[in-house]
């Protein structure tokens, strides 16, 4: 099965060209952002309204705190084939709920461990803080780490998934 | 941002107060509202007229370094998020034009009007750019000024500064050189979203300065005419360099060119000194004589004596950084006489004393807050506004705002899912970007959708009626909503769901506006991709979704306040002026604490008797209607927000039922044991006993023989030593506030009696209003100032007694020794014991390092304690004086008030729950909760955890924390974010052909 990156309705700006096998020049990961509702959720929001661009290769997903982020979701993201895993919070002294990102990092260290077990490079997981006023920031994180995904190449555990977010469903690859 | 969203809050913006009449309770201000000409009900802040708009004008937020358009958004976060033109900017208003166009214009419009015969004849539009550009027709050039009148039963003035206008001292070179810059203009380089994107940058080259130098107090104790100290500008400095050094590893050289380092608040003496650890910055004793430029290098060279090494120094800088004092606002004094407040000396707003109450000004019902008063801190500016709001609290009374409650019939909504997706174009906010049809036919194609469709601004009132309808005609029971950022938009249509009985909390919405189209706009094909991605991850977790509903706990409306010192009486008297059953516990038998005699004589600044000001609030407090009770202890408290049960024993012996609890017992003051000798040697004291020494025979003090020397002969000298017990690195590492300024005002009172004083400090820290001023006067006065390194302690001289103070003199920059008759130890302040420790067991509210409360945040919630319904006031927060003190505790009254203003608690519903079966009782929820909402509980011999609901704020970190997976954190269940994260990987199978297009491959 050889899915590439393929364009969607409007008119392609940038066409897909199928490459041949082997590591595609264009690669881009799968990234899965885990952030907290009162700074790091805020802080992309912030990116946005001072429309700072950034790459756009990673799917965020909302939580109330940082704290909640157990090594359970992180793990399942990789599972599902996730290249690189960026969990983010408030910083230190700023989470809404007094010490919620204490827990996250001990949460994070935990599933550090059982990541470099599993044999995924650590450079696939990482943990920021980014206030509500750092667009800038986040937008800077989010480069770095999808530069610093790309360059360790698609994951062990992505099956082979080549491009961001294609799926491949009956022998039709469709973007999306 | 809450406050604009706020249902009881109309935010006017652009307009001032142009008159004031009646009196407190009833006053009616007239407002003048001028045009914005952007109108705001109908912007969507999309920002397109700002791309079409061909003028530049300047700019006040990003202090000139950056240029903004004519219409421009005032700052990223404004409320309202409207835009605004430039009056003096924009082609088409006048300010713009010379005098000359100006007429030839006027005529025009003259002849235009007299022709149509319309006095508001549309004006002529040299420009139009921006009203084409504009989808929703939002830009309006015919606004006029508007005026109005509100009803108001109190005023709370919150004007806030204006820096000081560093031109001024022409020494600094503010204004000719561009790179000396100003606090704040270095703090919008800084800011990451600011001007450079925290890059710092020299204005003449924008290049990397290598040396920067922080000038301090520019316009402040004693320059340019001001005396006071403007208190935020030291640690301001200290976290800039950390800033500046952190973000530019070129900057290899900062220097803070300082007098006193005031380092006053909760922690801050510890941030300054972690600055020293890293090297941050070079401390430099010394306010420079000028600045000048190198005109061959380009560079500017500060002169300043440098005061502890007593040299002449030049200091070498590529910038030069002056850290400006606050200033009173423009326009401070017109509304000042508009309103008929008193100013101060300076033009700010003054206080009838600030040891009464720190928000009252000299006419009854108008109050103020924050820096209107004088330079303030923000957690002392948030405590103010709060305090203000209690006071104004007063006079609304009767205006209680009452909830409508217009039931509505729950909607059936069971079954299995049929979401309805809704995808905002948001005008060309997302369409622009992506292609907002083919997400929605999208949509349409996985699985339980039932509808998706799209709207041109799904948030407009056309927008939530289209999703009332879709909710209707569909039938469905999931919304996904594809639009901005829920942070500001789920309300609305959370709202628009709960009217008409679809709960609210089978709502998702995908944020594709923010964090897609705004931020991939060079990326359209991979936006498209990631917006689809959202979608799809959105409805995967909107089939998981189960409807919530908000619970409920009675609320007992009535507080108990702990302590009958200043902040007890201050705290209690705001809450039972508002008709609250309040109950004021005191332990001893008297009120006042450490304002009553004999333990204070006179209050600093204003050198009113304490024993005046106390009286005044006591008499206020019995006119309230608040119960006291002396000689009575709180033995034990159970319960939580609004079902507090407090047992009281002494006087009284009762079980209490309370909604809220403020803590208001205090601190003691610092036992110096046999530092300095203290136990032994006689004329060694504390501040605290030579204060009751003032209280001799009234008038005829009799200090004298406080101090007689054993020879009988009369005390020539005194001395001071202070931040014993403060700023020690062994012990409290924290500031104790009060203790500089009242030794200065002892030492005036010894002076005044014709005895030689000297001071041992290390740094004067007179922050308080008027404090200063104190210090500059007794200066004048001929009381001695010595300082002394920061890490040293002075030496007392002499065996039995203490016959002099020996120490390295930091301005000397040698050893002296004073002779002294008396030595004063200015102690500090430590918590209160075993008060502190039993009531942190009781209510499980924390406390910090040093051992005081600790406050949920220090600046957006300075009053309140992680245990809801527990608050703060006075000194069992830190250390304070006696202004900040009746600030806080009217803050913290104002808090309770707004618990206790219904008859109910709403609960969240988006918090945890346990499974009893799945639990195994092993207490991880319970020790990492920080707001006690789990207990492990018995209940038919199995133990097991419980969240109690009202103290659960729903972070969910206990849920994660579970190590049986026995806790649900509603509304973010795993099992809603495993739907999300597999939703991403293996979308559903598409069996529409039309997302199957150009661009794909087959295998
Ligand atoms: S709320 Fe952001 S980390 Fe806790």
């Amino acid at each position: 099965m050889s899915a590439t990156r393929s364009g969607n309705s409007r008119p392609a700006r940038k066409k897909a060209v199928p490459t041949a096998k082997g590591a595609a020049p264009t690669w881009n990961p799968n990234l899965v952002v885990f952030a907290c509702n009162w700074c790091s959720y805020a802080g992309a929001d912030t990116a946005g309204v001072s429309r700072i661009q950034h790459q756009p290769y990673f799917r965020l997903i909302r939580v109330m705190c940082s704290g909640r982020i157990q090594p359970g979701f992180v793990l399942r993201a990789f599972e599902k084939g996730a290249d690189g895993v960026l969990v983010s919070g408030c910083h230190f002294g700023d989470c809404h709920y007094v010490n919620g990102n204490e827990r996250a990092v001990e949460q994070f260290k935990k599933t550090m461990d059982v990541v470099k077990l599993l044999g995924i490079d650590e450079g696939r997981l990482r943990l920021e803080w980014i206030s509500a006023a750092e667009g800038a920031r986040f937008a800077q994180v989010i480069n770095e780490f999808t530069d610093q995904v790309r360059a360790l190449g698609p994951s062990p555990l992505s099956n082979g998934r080549q491009a961001a977010d294609v799926p491949a469903v009956k022998g039709v690859a469709i973007d999306g | 941002m809450d406050a604009g969203r706020h249902p009881l809050i109309d935010v006017v913006t652009n307009a001032e107060v142009i008159g004031c009449s009646g009196e407190p309770g009833a006053f009616r201000v007239r407002v003048r509202k001028n045009p914005r000409y952007v109108r705001e009900d109908l912007c969507v802040a999309c920002g397109l007229c700002v791309d079409a708009c061909p003028q530049v004008g300047g700019n006040e937020f990003d202090v000139g370094l950056k240029a903004r358009k004519a219409i421009h958004r005032p700052f990223p976060q404004s409320v309202p998020a409207a835009y605004a033109v430039d009056r003096d900017a924009c082609l088409n208003l006048l300010g713009f034009l010379s005098e000359k166009q100006r007429k030839r214009l006027e005529k025009m419009r003259k002849v235009k009007q007299r022709k149509q015969g319309d006095y508001r004849a549309a004006p002529i539009l040299v420009c139009g750019h921006c009203s084409d550009a504009c989808d929703v027709d939002a830009i309006d050039f015919d606004m006029r000024p508007e005026e109005f009148e509100v009803d108001a039963g109190a005023i709370l003035v919150a004007v806030g500064f204006r820096e000081f206008d560093a031109r001024k001292l022409g020494n600094y070179g503010y204004g000719r050189f561009p790179d000396v810059v100003t606090s704040l203009e270095l703090e919008r380089m800084l800011n990451a979203s600011g001007v450079t994107q925290g890059h710092v940058i020299r204005p003449s080259d924008r290049k990397t300065p290598e040396r920067i130098v922080f000038v301090q107090c520019v316009g402040a104790r004693g320059e340019g005419g001001r005396g006071y100290c403007s208190r935020f500008c030291c640690m301001n400095a200290v976290k800039d360099s950390m800033l500046v050094r952190q973000h530019d590893p070129e900057v290899q050289d900062i220097t803070i060119l300082y007098t006193d380092l005031r380092a006053f608040g909760k922690g801050f003496d510890d941030f300054v000194k972690r600055s020293h650890d890293e090297q941050s910055a070079r401390y430099v004793r010394g306010r420079p004589a000028k600045i000048e430029h190198v005109a061959e290098t380009g560079t500017l060279e500060v002169f300043v004596e440098n005061t502890l090494a007593h040299e002449q120094t030049r200091i070498e800088a590529d910038m030069v950084v002056l850290s400006v004092a606050a200033a009173p606002n423009d326009g401070a004094a017109e509304l000042a006489e508009t309103l008929g407040i008193e100013l101060d000396r300076y033009g700010f707003i003054a206080r009838k004393d600030p040891a009464v109450s720190a928000v009252e000004t000299s006419r009854d019902g108008v109050y103020v807050a924050g820096s209107a008063v004088g330079p303030q801190v923000i957690p002392d500016c948030v405590s103010q506004a709060s305090a203000a709001a209690a006071r104004a609290q007063r006079y609304l009374t009767g205006h209680r705002f009452e909830e409508e409650a217009v039931p509505v019939e729950p909607m059936d909504l069971s079954g299995p899912p049929r979401v309805g997706v809704l995808v905002c174009h948001c005008g060309v906010n997302i369409a622009g970007v992506l292609d907002v049809e083919e997400l929605a036919a999208y949509a349409g194609t996985l699985p339980d959708v039932a509808v998706a469709q799209t709207h041109l601004f799904a948030c407009s009132s056309t927008g939530q009626d289209e999703l009332v309808e879709l909710i209707r005609d569909h039938g469905v029971n999931r919304i996904v909503v594809a639009a901005c950022t829920p942070r500001t938009h789920e309300p609305i249509f959370k709202e628009t769901c709960a009217r008409i009985g679809f709960n609210p909390y089978l709502l998702e919405m995908v944020n594709i506006r923010d964090q897609c189209s705004w931020v991939h706009a060079k990326h359209a094909v991979e936006a498209q991709t990631k917006a689809r991605a959202l979608i799809r991850m959105g409805i995967a977790k909107a089939r998981h979704l189960s409807p919530l509903h908000e619970g409920e706990v009675p609320m007992t409306r009535s507080a108990l306040i702990v302590g009958g010192g200043i902040a007890g009486i201050a705290a209690a008297t705001d809450l039972a002026v508002q008709g609250l059953p309040v109950t004021l516990v005191e332990k001893t038998d008297r009120l006042g604490g450490r304002l009553a005699q004999p333990n204070l004589k006179l209050l600093y600044p204003t050198m009113r008797s304490a024993q005046e000001v106390l009286d005044e609030k006591i008499k206020r407090l019995k006119k309230s209607g608040a119960r006291i009770l002396l000689n009575t202890e709180v033995e034990g408290v159970t319960g939580f927000v609004g079902n507090f049960e407090a047992k009281l024993a002494g006087a009284v012996d009762e079980r209490l039922a309370v909604g809220a609890i403020i803590l208001a017992f205090g601190a003691d003051l610092y036992e110096p044991g046999t530092e300095y000798g203290y136990r032994n040697r006689d004329n060694v004291v504390t501040s605290e006993e030579l204060e009751r020494a003032f209280f001799g025979d009234a008038d005829t003090v009799d200090i004298e023989a406080f101090c007689a020397r054993p020879d009988g002969a009369e005390p020539k000298s005194a001395s001071f030593i202070l931040c014993v017990g403060s700023r020690d690195p062994e012990g409290f590492s924290g500031c104790s506030r009060y203790c500089c300024p009242t030794a200065i005002k002892q030492a005036m009172e010894l002076c005044r009696r014709g005895i030689d004083t000297t001071v041992f400090y290390r740094d004067i820290r007179t922050i308080s209003t008027g404090a200063e001023e104190m210090y500059r006067e007794a200066r004048g006065m001929g009381v001695l100032f010595v300082r002394i390194p920061p890490g040293d302690k002075p030496e007392i001289v002499g065996k039995k007694r203490a016959e002099g103070v020996r120490c390295y003199d930091d301005l000397l920059g040698r050893e002296i020794e004073v002779p002294t008759d008396l030595i004063v130890l200015s102690v500090g302040m430590k918590p209160r014991q075993p008060a502190t420790d039993s009531f942190h067991d009781m209510l499980k509210a924390s406390v910090d390092l040093s051992g005081y409360f600790l406050e949920r945040h220090p600046e957006l919630a300075p009053v309140e304690t992680a245990v809801e319904g527990v608050f703060l006031a006075g000194t069992v927060q830190g250390p304070k004086d006696i202004v900040d003190t009746v600030a806080q505790a009217s803050a913290a009254a104002a808090k309770a008030s707004v618990l206790l203003a219904f008859d109910k608690v709403k609960l969240d519903p988006m918090i945890a729950g346990v499974s009893r079966e799945q639990c195994r009782a092993c207490g991880a929820c319970v020790d990492i909760c920080p707001f006690h909402a789990p207990e492990l509980v018995e209940e038919n011999g199995v133990v097991a955890a419980r969240i109690n609901g009202s103290l659960c704020k729903g972070c969910g970190t206990c849920g994660s924390w579970c190590p049986s997976g026995a806790i649900t954190c509603e509304h973010f269940t795993d099992r809603q974010v495993h739907a999300m994260i597999d939703a991403f990987f293996e979308p559903e199978p598409c069996s529409d052909v039309r997302v199957a297009v150009e661009g794909q491959v087959v295998t």
